[in-house]
């Protein structure tokens, strides 16, 4: 019997990053199939390609033994592949039933709607999930987790043949996930073949019996039997490579004060009891998984959300920070953002005004008189020392690589002189070489005495960079590991704390 | 000139290559400002050459002087468009200024050396109202802008009774009849130095430079320090200034401060208001201006429109006209863009 879907030797290349390399997964109908995997090991990428959002470089997909290349999500779905993606896909506005029958509210575009019969046939599925709501009430006054379910209802009443869960539990509670999985294994037993993206390995091993891993873009494992595996054997094909010593020491410990230091911190953003220092050299690792609220930390920090609770001080004193403007001038904090294109830089400007941007202010005379010459010499050593490449200081930033956009983004900050530096995913998009580049001048800015915040959800990386690292999980600090440059050991460590000890 | 690259010759440290150069001619042959600077050429030099009366003194000086007036009209729109936002105000903003400003100087019998500083004040107060108005709520500024065009205007018709001011002092009128050297309007002559003003503004100003990049990304300004709130408002009220010079000029042609002297509402404005601009090369995400570009567009639309008039085209063929030009500019506008995201620079 062929299989129901069948991906084999998929490559995907994105500008400057290889995403995925020759990965192979088969799903069985009548199975319910693991699919794991670090952040960025590929995961969402391969389910993006099945769905034909993105399409692949080489390599084919099948479905049923017949090579499909589906143009649109929407086409996916009439082939007989459902998806519940990892992001939110309703329309808040609409009500439940019309969100869950949207795509077959009419036999054509312009036949009349029968909302009578919407709402029934949107109702039958909400009754399967046990969800108690009007299929007529308005997405955006459910909660999330019951819109996780709306959203999963919406895609078994395609009753399709493939269906795949990206991450469909994160926002359940253990109930909901009980019903969740009820109907998962009677739609196996119908023959169903289900794909299944999960972090929290226990529900794994509840629920599935077939397995793949992806790490870094390739194939750890592919497709096998789950009964043959423990716990200890997945997480370590998640994280890959036996014993991997870091090319850095250690670095001395410093015995300051520390720069800035939250006690029980609490933001609008829903942080929570948040404790966490980070002296003058000291480079302090945040871990956690995409939605954690890591960057969300920052920028409250920055004060872009307000406090809530508890207490920051910075160098001692207690302070409330209401605007960036405030925390860069009055506070000496910088922050490289992890989405360099919308929040980072300024991509129709100049090199010259993307990196003097945080000293203009300063640079400028009384009266707000600024000459790019007093820019350009006050940036251009920063510059210099950081190897930028670009044939002017008046090239459009947007002509320039990643690697040496991040590099601007980064000199920002070094030429305004911050004394705390958040740096989030600082190597995302970038070459290998610029990233080695990246982490010796992380390392030298320490040395001088910057205080650093590093946030990053690449293992290695972390395991490299940081002198301490914090694991963070849902908006709370869940524990604290020591990094002695073991990567095995630091790298379960911090697994143990964001699934529960049972990785560990 | 666009304000966020150019200038090679101050690079102080990036080696420039003869392809560099080279480059930053075509890039100057390829720019908005030449090919208007053409076009506006080649369509004086038909005009005069084909129309009776076009090259005359008189008629040189009228087009002069509305240029002058157009301009600044462009100019306050441009101000605003830096932030990706605009304002439909700013003809109400003129007449309501002009009003204010004849209520000063004939009502109240102020010097004029009072009068016309108090009367941009106002207009700039005004620009303020919209602007606050704007980041406080979050509204796009169209909303807004649309809603307090009316407030203005109608408040405004409601103080004066609709009356116009006919009895300013006698320097007004006369310093709109002026010509210098029997040829250039004083009216035309401030709107060139004011193009001159903004270009410096916008290149060596830290208020200028944080203006274009709000205005360019205001999330990525916002997280390098600048307070875009503040940075928004001050582009509006700027705005303000540069309307309530617009109506005073307008006032020194017409002689006389006249409710309905940009139109219902100040309707009238909107047109050269954003042909201007946007002919010139004004993105209108914003984020990046063309103050000389401005001028030229202003330029442009006024030898055209008076042109049209000297060949008996009906007026509202010329509206329509320019409502052509308009579209087009806007279109070209659009697919600059396109391509520039297609090089991944948006």
């Amino acid at each position: 019997m062929s299989a129901a879907l069948q991906v084999s030797h998929v490559s995907k290349s994105f500008p400057g990053v290889k995403a995925l390399s020759d990965v192979s997964i088969t799903f069985q109908a009548g199975s319910i199939h693991a699919l794991l995997g670090e952040n960025g090991a590929g995961k969402s990428t391969l389910i993006k390609i099945v769905t034909g959002i993105h399409l692949q470089d080489e390599g084919e997909v099948m479905m049923g033994g017949i090579p499909v290349r589906f143009a649109n999500p929407r086409k996916a779905a009439a082939g007989g592949l459902g998806v519940v993606h990892q992001e939110r896909n309703l329309v808040n506005r609409l009500p439940v039933g019309e969100n869950i029958m949207l795509d077959r509210l009419g036999a054509h575009s312009l036949s009349p709607v029968d909302y009578r019969s919407v709402h029934k046939e949107a109702e039958r599925w909400l009754k399967l999930l046990e969800l108690d709501v009007d299929p007529r009430m308005q997405v955006s006054r459910l909660s999330v987790a019951q819109m996780q379910l709306v959203e999963i209802g919406k895609a078994l009443s395609l009753q399709s043949r493939v269906l795949l869960l990206d991450e469909p539990t994160a926002s359940l509670t253990p109930n909901e996930t009980k019903v969740l999985f009820r109907i998962l294994r009677k739609l196996r037993d119908d023959g169903v073949a289900i794909g299944f993206v999960s972090h929290k390995l226990e529900e794994v091993f509840e629920i599935c019996d077939k397995v793949t891993v992806l790490r870094d873009g390739h194939n750890a494992c592919d497709s096998i039997d789950l009964n043959k595996l423990n716990r200890a054997d997945v997480v370590q094909m998640m994280i890959g490579r036996a014993e991997r010593i870091s090319k850095k020491d250690a670095r001395p410990k410093r015995d300051v004060p520390p720069y800035i230091e939250l006690k029980s911190y609490a933001s609008a953003d829903g942080h929570r009891d948040i404790n966490l220092s980070v002296r003058p050299g000291e480079i302090v690792g945040l871990y956690g998984l995409v939605g954690a609220g890591r960057s969300e930390l920052a920028k409250a920090l920055l004060g872009l959300s307000p406090q809530t609770a508890g207490q920051v001080l910075v160098k001692g004193r207690p302070v409330a920070i209401h605007s960036v403007a405030e925390a860069l001038h009055s506070h000496g904090m910088g922050y490289v953002s992890e989405d360099r294109k919308q929040e980072g830089l300024i991509l129709l400007h100049s090199v010259l005004a993307n990196s003097g941007i945080t000293v203009w202010r300063k640079l400028a005379t009384r009266l707000g008189f600024l000459r790019d010459a007093t820019v350009a010499d006050h940036v251009g050593p920063i510059l210099r020392k950081l190897e930028l490449k670009t044939p002017s200081l008046y090239q459009t930033i947007g002509n320039l690589s990643g690697g040496n956009q991040q590099k601007v983004s980064v000199a920002k900050w070094l030429a305004a002189g911050v004394k705390f530096l958040i740096i989030d995913e600082p190597s995302v998009g970038i070459d290998i070489k610029t990233k080695a580049y990246l982490h010796d001048l992380i390392h030298e800015l320490a040395n001088e005495g910057t205080a650093i915040l590093l946030i990053t959800s690449d293992m290695p990386e972390m395991v490299d960079v940081a002198d301490r690292i914090l694991v963070m999980d849902d908006y709370q600090i869940k524990g604290e590991v020591e990094n002695d440059r073991n990567y095995e050991r630091v790298s379960k460590q911090i697994m143990g704390f964001i699934h529960g000890r049972e990785a560990a | 000139m666009n304000q966020t690259v150019a200038n090679p010759s101050i690079a102080a440290d990036a080696p420039q290559s003869p392809q560099g150069r080279a480059s930053a001619l075509t890039r100057l042959l390829l720019s908005n400002e030449f090919g208007l600077a053409v076009l506006l050429l080649l369509t004086f030099l038909i005009f005069a050459n084909t129309l009776q009366g076009f090259s005359s003194t008189f008629s040189l000086f009228t087009i002069g002087r509305q240029i002058g007036i157009n301009t600044m009209i462009g100019l306050a729109m441009m101000a605003v468009i830096v932030t990706g936002g605009l304002d439909l105000s700013v003809g109400a903003i003129g007449a309501c200024t002009a009003m204010f400003f004849g209520y000063l100087a004939q009502a109240l019998g102020l010097p004029l050396v009072f009068a016309i500083p108090l009367a941009i004040v106002f207009g700039a107060g005004l620009g303020f109202i919209n602007g606050i108005t704007v980041v406080k709520s979050g509204v796009h500024s169209f909303i807004i802008t649309l809603a307090s065009m009316s407030i203005f205007f109608g408040l405004m018709i409601f103080l004066t009774k609709a009356q116009s001011f006919n009895q300013l002092p006698a320097e007004v009128p006369s310093f709109g009849k002026w010509k210098i050297g029997g040829l250039v309007s004083p009216l035309l002559v401030i709107s060139m130095l004011m193009c001159v003003v903004l270009s410096l503004f916008y290149r060596f100003t830290t208020l200028g430079r944080s203006m274009l990049a709000a205005g360019a990304n205001p999330k990525a300004a916002e997280l390098s320090g600048i307070r875009t709130g503040h940075v928004i408002t001050a582009c509006h009220v700027l705005t303000g200034g540069l309307a309530a010079l617009a109506g005073l000029m307008l006032t020194a042609r017409t002689g006389a401060a006249i409710p309905s002297m940009a139109g219902q509402l100040g309707q009238d404005w909107l047109l050269p208001a954003f042909l201007a601009p946007v002919l010139g090369g004004t993105l209108l995400a914003g984020g990046r201006v063309s103050v000389v570009g401005t001028f030229l567009g202003a330029a442009f639309v006024q030898t055209m429109t008076s042109g049209l008039l000297l060949m008996r085209i009906g007026e509202f063929w010329i509206l329509a006209c320019l409502g052509v030009m308009l579209l087009l500019a806007v279109l070209t506008d659009k697919a600059r863009q396109s391509l520039l995201r297609s090089k991944g620079m948006v």
